[in-house]
């Protein structure tokens, strides 16, 4: 779609992996969101969206691989790292094992022997110290990226505050000046990297405090961040509502009293309120009738083109997906195993488990539905990647493939390139 | 067309702290054998209510104000619980929308799919002794007083030889059984330890081959090891050698290949024929000592046969011909007698009663229905014989919502009064006054005549058809049920036989290695494998009807294909009859025949599938086939505005009309008939009507109906 007319990246996702124990719930998946982009996400439940979708967010700590929003680092794992001393270490070992070896049955080659061991050991403390450093440096975005971020903040608004100090002449208007910014720089102060993502949950049932009103529901961001204000928060809160399409008498009610469509409205106004730049929604219709869907996916359209949302959607309803976003990865397992934009994967799909999960679509038409013919995906079939392991590959361009030497090929001259 | 189940104007409604909502109001539709019949609608539609009543489910609040479910005769809404007791789960089965909900927990895979086995069983083998004794006493009253010649100790002679011919049988079988059941036994233990061999797990062969020599060796039958009991030696002495021989190199090899033969002398032992235990059972009950077995199965029951017809049964079947036409003439007549009764019955209960002579006039003509039954037909006449419940029901229904009105009109003036008070005071009144609920009387009335209606239609067909009766025919079919009842005495499911049906179960839905799963807890599975299961408990007691409330929408795609897939296979192979729910009209395009789209509790368009899909009617269903983003469409969707109308407050009008962009002013003020568009398909909207004015069908369903011709159209070439 057109909608995107620039090439800023706003979130990069690195080498992402999160294991929980030896369950690699995401492995190595690695993808950009552009600045007012949809990015769907799509797959069976269990294949780890909803895992990539919640690391983004740290609601996990992510075992290795990083993630850069804004240009900030925000998220990062120090497992890789880990792993590549451990490596390190044990090769060498095992390197020197060999020249000692070799020493001992030919003596005249110790001293050069020795020589080469002491190099060894020299160079694998300074890639130990090398990656230290890395996992500290890790340790510390991770931690500390959000305040990083309000200094930021706080560095403009004094900028903006010292100008306009500078300019003003009376003691009066100094006063109010720094009565004015005072509040400025607490919100700047207050703020949060990581707030401006919010994300939407799949269950609107399950997502909103039963005993909360709409009104808390909705403010609780705001008042987690120091505003008191009520009628700042209330005229926030009515800002919002309208702007979901709800009205302001619903601000007193509880959840119970909505209707599913309505609760997930809820859902959406109280993510919104945060001025987010970018929204996860995690199956934020699965729950819902169909009818209630078009509802949300047209908000969700018109939040979008008004406050210039970025959005990664997440679902396992394929024709959802393709109506609202437009790029989309396909997950299977973990892995990433086709990435490309919507028009392009639904035209083209290439990778077997996309054309598997493409043909299991219902269509609402009787006579093709009963010669349907489904693809079933089997892995073990499919792929032989007991010798060439299979990367991240560009068929055609913008068209990316989880696939091998072997498969690369094939798949391009099934696509006449 | 063949009819299984039949609604008809149904009602139901739920009380709430905020009056009555309408879940249900006034809804028809007949389910054909073998067909798939879908409710397609929002959710609060009423489409699951209209399921639950269906399976007798309901909540507690729930109150039936009218209708009908016509099921094998019986209404299903007026019956005793012990009767539905019989009917869900057994005839009626349902699959929930969530797996893991429906599901224990803690319990294993396997011991859920064989509970109901195990426990039907139990419940069938108390109950046929009892159905055989009462059944028995009733023929021989019957024969008797049917009997000119008042040969009364004859007839109870013959009566004493048939019930003792059939304890005999029935020792001889219980013998039978308990081999029959060893064998099977023995060879699901095999199979396990094969099993678990072959995924490459410690078992421990020479306790099995042990045990296995034993246990073949107790395996002795009059009739069931007759032929085998060579082998059967054989293989016993060859199991204890090899035992003996386990510090060898391939025993292994050798005892999977022993124990592999020994499963299919048993596989083959138990398919073969089974001997029939009356015939025989009455030849060893004159000669109880000849050794009977020697001879091969298939000739022992056509000689025993040959000898029981000549000596005992020509005889007893004249006998009981003779009880059997005495029965039926007799039920006739009462039945031609009860018909006036009947007749003033429906003017009785179409005037005025009191309660207690409501009760008393219904107990005395049930009283009378009662003896115009044929005790001694196999097929129940269900509806004669549910006649005094579902009319004492309606009765009591009838009273209790009279009783109740009164009531409610006091409340509603009191509350109103209270309302209006306060708002003349000037006072800020933050609640509503609950609308009152007031039942139809006049349905309720309806359905007490509908009661008596059904009987007297049964026995106007009963009688008109009362000329050409094979009595021969019945009295064989007479014999036969106590041969069944007899049999089913002695036919106990064991667990490990249990197993073995839900092993074959569990293969049928597709659940791989199914030996292994088994032992497995429902949270062992994936969302696919649970609903898997769910359908596999379902399926135990084989129902004719098969409820499927929302069975894929906690599913993702490519599991919900695979879980739709199953779904029409077993209705294929099972000539299931289902009942589908779903919000989701793509689903229903390849599971169903009919569909109904249900909108606050009416159904708004009824047709076939084709008919819905290619050529739909009701502005609800366009929008909802609109709403639903396709892989082609990429402009803006059409959404239904608003939410569902408060069923506390029903609309006047058609319920759609606020949410419809083609609602006329008449939508708003008069609820539209349904419109009969062609033979199958009908839909409830006024733009039917010959003087509405002409609106087409929105444009994104017309591109996708022409868009799915052509593709269509190439599919067929």
């Amino acid at each position: 779609m057109s909608r995107i007319n620039n090439d800023e990246v706003l979130l990069k996702v690195e080498n992402l992996c999160q294991y929980f124990g030896p369950t690699k719930a995401v492995d190595n998946v690695s993808f950009d969101i552009k600045k007012g982009e949809v990015f769907g996400l799509v797959g069976e439940s269990g294949c780890g969206k909803t895992t990539t979708g919640r690391s983004i967010i740290r609601l996990y700590n992510i075992t290795s691989g990083n993630i850069y929003f804004k240009g900030e680092r925000i998220c990062a794992g120090t497992f890789s790292y880990k792993t590549a001393i451990k490596e390190a270490k044990s090769n060498t070992k095992k390197d020197i094992k060999a020249l000692k070896e070799e020493s001992k049955n030919n003596p005249s080659k110790k001293k050069e022997n020795n020589a080469v061991i002491e190099k060894k050991k020299r160079d694998l403390d300074a890639f130990i110290t090398e990656q230290k450093n890395k996992i500290k440096s890790a340790i510390f975005d991770h931690k500390y990226s959000d305040s990083r971020y309000s200094q930021k903040c706080v560095a403009k608004v004094a900028g903006e505050y010292n100008k306009e100090f500078t300019d003003a002449k009376t003691e009066a208007e100094r006063k109010a000046l720094s009565l004015k910014y005072a509040k400025k720089f607490k919100i700047a102060k207050n703020t949060r990297l990581i707030t401006k993502i919010q994300m939407i949950f799949q269950d609107p049932i399950a997502s909103l405090n039963p005993r909360m009103t709409v009104r808390e529901i909705i403010s609780e961001g705001l008042v987690i961040n120091g505003i008191k204000d009520r009628e700042y928060i209330d005229e926030k809160v009515y800002e919002i509502l309208e702007l979901v399409g709800l009205v302001r008498e619903h601000a007193g009610r509880y959840p119970h009293e909505f209707s599913g469509g309505q609760r997930q409205r809820i859902g959406i106004a109280r993510s919104v309120i945060m001025r987010p730049e970018m929204i996860i929604a995690d199956e934020p219709i699965s729950a819902l009738d169909v009818s209630i869907q078009a509802q949300v996916i047209n908000l969700l359209n018109e939040l979008r083109d008004q406050l210039g949302l970025t959005i990664l959607f997440i679902a396992h309803d394929l024709s959802v997906v393709k109506y609202f976003s437009d790029r989309i990865g396909v997950m299977y397992f973990g892995k990433m195993v086709e990435l490309a934009s919507s028009e392009e994967l639904f035209l083209h799909p290439i990778h077997p488990y996309t054309r598997s999960l493409l043909s299991a679509i219902p269509l609402p038409d009787p006579h093709s539905e009963k010669t349907r013919e489904r693809i079933i995906y089997e892995p073990l079939i499919s792929h032989d990647y007991s010798v060439n392991k299979p990367t991240m590959r560009e068929i055609c361009p913008e068209h990316f493939i989880y696939c091998n030497d072997e498969e690369e090929a094939r798949y391009k001259e099934e696509f006449g390139l | 067309m063949d009819k299984i189940l039949e609604a008809k104007n149904l009602k139901i409604s739920f009380r709430t702290s905020n009056g009555a909502v309408k879940a249900v109001r006034d809804i028809s539709f007949d389910l054909e054998r073998g067909k798939t019949f879908a409710i397609v609608g929002e959710s609060g539609s009423g489409k699951s209510v209209t399921s639950r009543a269906v399976i007798g489910i309901l909540a507690g609040n729930a109150i039936i104000e009218g209708g009908e479910i016509l099921y094998d005769g019986k209404d299903l809404l007026k019956i005793e619980e012990d009767e539905m007791h019989k009917i869900r789960g057994d005839k009626i089965s349902m699959i929930f929308q969530d797996p893991l909900s429906s599901l224990n927990p803690i319990v294993k895979i396997g011991n859920q799919i064989t509970e109901a086995m195990i426990l039907k069983n139990k419940s069938n083998r108390r109950e046929a002794r009892k159905d055989f004794n009462k059944m028995l006493a009733i023929l021989k009253s019957n024969m008797i007083a049917a009997d000119k010649t008042s040969n009364a100790e004859k007839i109870s002679d013959l009566i004493k030889v048939f019930d003792k011919c059939n304890i005999v049988a029935n020792q001889y079988e219980n013998a039978y059984n308990n081999a029959y059941t060893k064998a099977i036994d023995l060879s699901s233990d095999i199979k396990d330890a094969l099993f678990k061999h072959e995924k490459k797990q410690k078992t421990d062969f020479t306790a099995l081959l042990g045990n296995c020599a034993a246990r073949l060796k107790k395996i002795s039958d009059k009739f069931l090891t007759v032929g085998y009991n060579d082998r059967l030696t054989e293989l016993s002495a060859q199991c204890h050698r090899l035992k003996k021989l386990s510090k060898s190199e391939d025993f292994e090899n050798k005892a999977t290949v022993l124990l592999g033969s020994v499963k299919d002398f048993l596989a083959d032992m138990t398919s073969a024929v089974r001997p029939s235990f009356f015939q025989i059972g009455y030849y060893l009950l004159k000669y109880p000592d000849t050794s009977i077995g020697e001879k091969p199965i298939e000739r022992l029951n056509e000689e025993a046969l040959i000898y029981l017809n000549k000596n005992f049964l020509d005889e007893f079947l004249s006998f009981e011909k003779l009880g059997v036409i005495y029965s039926y003439n007799r039920a006739l007549k009462k039945k031609k007698s009860v018909l006036e009764p009947l007749h003033k019955a429906k003017e009785y209960y179409s005037g005025d009663f009191t309660h207690a002579e409501a009760v008393k006039y219904a107990e005395d003509l049930s009283k009378q229905v009662e003896e115009s039954i044929d005790k001694l037909e196999i097929i129940k006449d269900n509806v004669a014989y549910t006649f005094r419940t579902g009319l004492l029901t309606a009765i009591n229904r009838y009273f209790t919502c009279k009783k109740r009105n009164p009531k409610e009109e006091r409340r509603f003036a009191k509350q109103t009064a209270k309302h209006d008070k306060s708002l003349a005071a000037g006072k800020k009144v933050d609640w509503k006054v609950i609308p009152k609920s007031v039942y139809d009387l006049d349905d309720l009335k309806e359905d007490i005549v509908s009661v008596v209606n059904r009987l007297i239609k049964k026995y106007d067909r009963y009688i008109a058809e009362s000329t050409d009766i094979d009595f021969d025919a019945r009295s064989l079919a007479l014999i036969e049920y106590f041969k069944e009842k007899a049999s089913q005495v002695v036919y106990r499911v064991t667990k490990n036989m249990a197993k073995e049906m839900a092993i074959k179960l569990m293969e049928e839905v597709g659940i791989h290695e199914p030996r292994r799963r088994f032992y497995q807890y429902p949270f062992e599975f994936s969302g696919g494998m649970r609903q898997r299961i769910v359908i596999a408990i379902a399926l135990v007691a084989n129902p004719d009807i098969l409820i499927c409330d929302e069975p894929t929408t906690a599913l993702d795609v490519t599991i919900q294909a695979q879980i739709l897939e199953l779904i029409n296979k077993l209705k294929r192979e099972r000539n299931l009859t289902v009942i589908f729910i779903t919000h989701d009209l793509g689903v229903v395009a390849n599971m169903a025949d009919t569909i109904a789209v249900m909108y606050a509790g009416k159904i708004v368009e009824y047709g076939t599938a084709d008919d819905i899909f290619y050529n739909p009617r009701h502005p609800y269903t366009w929008a909802l086939l609109s709403s639903m983003p396709e892989l082609a469409t990429s402009e803006k969707l059409d959404t239904i505005p608003g939410t569902p109308p408060n069923m506390i407050y029903p609309p006047e009008g058609d319920a759609f009309a606020e949410r419809n962009k083609y609602a006329m002013e008449i939508d708003f003020e008069q609820q539209p008939p349904m419109f009969k568009i062609s033979e199958t398909h009908k839909a409830a909207t006024w733009l039917l009507h010959p003087n509405a004015p002409k609106v087409d069908i929105p444009k994104i369903i017309t591109d996708r109906i022409e868009r799915m011709n052509k593709t269509g159209g190439s599919n067929n070439e």
